[in-house]
C-alpha cells in the first residue's frame, strides 16, 4: 500500500516533468555549459585533468541537480497543489519518498547524458569501471537527492526561496558530494577503489543511511506542522 | 532570578580567567619545541569543547521541540546555536594563528579543519533560515527539523580524526600518556580554563535567550494590535 | 620573530577576546533595539485602546 502510493506520486511527478521537459531541459544545459567553462578555467588537455577530473564533474551535478530539486515542491505551489497533496491520504513519508524518488530519476538522467559528454571533452576514462561508476553515481546522486528534496520542502514557503535553498543545500551536500569527488577521480584516473578509499564509500553510504531515515522521520512536521 | 544566575556566573568566570591567566603564563613553564605559543592551547581546545557542547544542547532542545512542542526549546535552540557559531569562530581563529607557527601556513585543507568549517557554515545557514521565516511556529518547527540535519556534520567532525589521517592532532583526551606529550599539570589546566568559557557561553546563551523571549512578545503585540 | 613565539601568542590571545568582545556588543546592541521596539509596539497598543 505504501509502495503503491510512493509509485503513484513518483509516477505523477515524472509524467508532468516528461510532458513539459522543463527542468530536464534547463538542468542538462546548465550542466554542459558548466562543463564549457570549466575548460577556460583549466588547460583541458593537461595530465592532471584526471586528478580533478571527479571534482569537475560533481561540480556542474551539483549545480544542475539543484534546478532540479528546486522544483520537487515549487511546481506545485501552483493552483494550491501542495495543500491538495497535503490534504490528500498520502501519508508525508510517501509523498516525500516519491518526489525524491522522482528528482532521483531525472537527476540520474542529466548525470548520465553528461557522463559521455565529459569523457570526449576532457579525454578521461569514465567508460572504464563503468559497474563502480554506476554505484558512486546512483548512491551521491541519492544523498543530493534525499537532501534537496527535504529542503526543497523545507523552504518551499518562504519568502526568499530561491536565496535561500542553495545557501541551505551546498552546505549540507558536501559530505555526499566529498566522497562522490573523491572516488570519481580515482575511477577516472583508472584506479580501483580498495584500500583507504573504503572510508568515502562508507561515508557515503552511512549519509544515505542517516538522512533518507531524517528524512523520512521528519517530513510530517515540515509539510503539516 | 535569572539576573543573579547570569551576574553570579559571569563573576565566576572572570575570576576564573584571571586566576588561570596568571597560572598559564607565570605557572607553566614554556613548551619544549614550540616555546610561548603552545599557551593557545588552553583557549583553542576549550572553546572547541564548548561549542561542541552547545551544538549538542541546541541539537537536544532542537529534538525536544519537535517532540513537545515546546517555545523554550526553540529559543534555547537558537541561543546555543548562536553562541556556539561564536566559539567555532574562536576556535578557528586561534587554531589558524597557531598552525601559522607550527605549520608554517594559516589554513590547510585537512579533514578536521574542513568539516569545522562546513559545520560553521551550516550552522550560519541555520540562523539565516531563522531569518527567512517570518511566521514563529513555523520558524521554530522548519528551524529545528533543520537543525537536525546540521547535527550530523557535527557528528563528522567530530570523527574526522579518526577516519581520516590528518595533520591535525588527535583530540588531547586520546594523546594522554601515548609518549608524554601532554604534561598533566598542563591537561588539567585545558579543563580548568574550560570551566569558565562553559560559564561564559551559558551566560551568553541566557542573555540570548531573553532576548528571544522579547522578540517573542514583540510578535505577540503586534499581531494583537493588529486584531484591534 | 623571536625565538619563543611570544608574538603570535598574543595574536591568539587577542583573536579571543576580540571575538567575544564583538559578540557581546552585538547583543547589546540587540537588547536596545528589542527594548525600543517594544515601547514602541506597547504604546501603540496603548493609543490603540485609548481610542476605543
Amino acid at each position: 500500500m505504501f509502495l503503491r502510493q510512493v509509485w503513484t506520486v513518483c509516477a505523477k511527478d515524472l509524467r508532468s516533468e516528461l510532458r513539459t521537459k522543463e527542468a530536464l531541459n534547463s538542468s542538462l544545459a546548465f550542466a554542459l555549459t558548466i562543463l564549457l567553462l570549466f575548460s577556460f578555467a583549466f588547460d583541458p588537455g593537461a595530465d592532471q585533468i584526471q586528478e580533478i577530473s571527479g571534482g569537475l564533474l560533481w561540480m556542474s551535478y551539483a549545480f544542475a541537480g539543484a534546478l532540479i530539486l528546486n522544483r520537487s515542491f515549487a511546481r506545485e505551489l501552483f493552483n494550491d497543489c501542495l495543500d491538495a497533496l497535503i490534504f490528500s491520504p498520502v501519508p508525508g513519508a510517501a509523498l516525500f519518498l516519491g518526489k525524491a524518488l522522482a528528482s532521483f530519476v531525472l537527476l540520474l538522467i542529466v548525470e548520465l547524458a553528461c557522463l559521455p559528454v565529459f569523457g570526449i571533452f576532457y579525454n578521461v576514462a569514465w567508460a572504464d569501471r563503468f559497474g563502480w561508476h554506476l554505484f558512486v553515481l546512483v548512491l551521491a546522486s541519492w544523498g543530493l537527492t534525499v537532501v534537496g528534496t527535504m529542503f526543497s520542502a523545507l523552504t518551499v514557503n518562504l519568502r526568499m526561496r530561491e536565496l535561500m535553498l542553495p545557501m541551505l543545500l551546498y552546505p549540507m551536500m558536501i559530505p555526499a558530494l566529498m566522497s562522490a569527488m573523491h572516488l570519481t577521480t580515482v575511477l577516472m584516473s583508472g584506479q580501483a577503489i580498495g584500500g583507504d578509499h573504503w572510508i568515502w564509500v562508507r561515508l557515503l553510504i552511512g549519509i544515505d543511511i542517516i538522512f533518507t531515515a531524517l528524512a523520512v522521520a521528519l517530513v510530517e512536521v515540515v509539510l503539516v506542522g | 532570578m535569572r539576573t543573579k544566575v547570569i551576574y553570579a556566573l559571569s563573576i565566576f568566570a572572570a575570576l576564573m580567567l584571571v586566576r588561570n591567566l596568571y597560572v598559564i603564563f607565570l605557572g607553566l613553564p614554556d613548551e619544549k619545541d614550540q616555546g610561548a605559543i603552545y599557551r593557545i592551547i588552553f583557549f583553542h581546545v576549550p572553546s572547541w569543547f564548548t561549542s561542541f557542547a552547545m551544538f549538542i544542547v541546541s541539537g537536544v532542545a532542537s529534538g525536544l521541540y519537535l517532540w513537545k512542542g515546546r517555545q523554550r526549546n526553540d529559543e534555547l535552540a537558537v541561543a546555543a546555536t548562536e553562541v556556539g557559531t561564536v566559539f567555532v569562530a574562536i576556535g578557528l581563529a586561534t587554531g589558524m594563528i597557531w598552525a601559522r607557527i607550527i605549520w608554517g601556513i594559516w589554513w590547510t585543507w585537512d579533514a578536521r579543519l574542513t568539516w569545522a568549517l562546513i559545520t560553521w557554515l551550516i550552522y550560519a545557514g541555520y540562523l539565516m533560515l531563522r531569518r527567512g521565516i517570518d511566521d514563529p511556529t513555523a520558524r521554530a518547527r522548519l528551524s529545528a527539523v533543520f537543525n537536525m540535519f546540521a547535527f550530523t556534520s557535527v557528528m563528522i567532525t567530530y570523527k574526522a580524526i579518526e577516519w581520516w589521517r590528518t595533520q591535525h592532532p588527535a583530540p588531547v583526551l586520546t594523546i594522554r600518556g601515548a609518549d608524554g606529550l601532554m604534561d598533566p599539570l598542563m591537561e588539567r589546566m585545558l579543563y580548568l580554563n574550560w570551566l569558565p568559557m562553559l560559564a561564559l557561553a551559558v551566560v551568553l546563551v541566557m542573555i540570548r535567550m531573553r532576548q528571544e523571549g522579547e522578540q517573542r512578545e514583540i510578535e505577540s503585540l503586534r499581531r494583537m494590535a493588529h486584531a484591534l | 620573530m623571536d625565538a619563543r613565539n611570544f608574538t603570535y601568542m598574543f595574536y591568539g590571545f587577542a583573536a579571543v577576546w576580540v571575538i567575544v568582545v564583538v559578540y557581546v556588543i552585538s547583543l547589546v546592541m540587540r537588547e536596545g533595539k528589542l527594548r525600543r521596539e517594544l515601547d514602541g509596539v506597547r504604546r501603540m497598543l496603548e493609543d490603540k485602546e485609548a481610542k476605543r
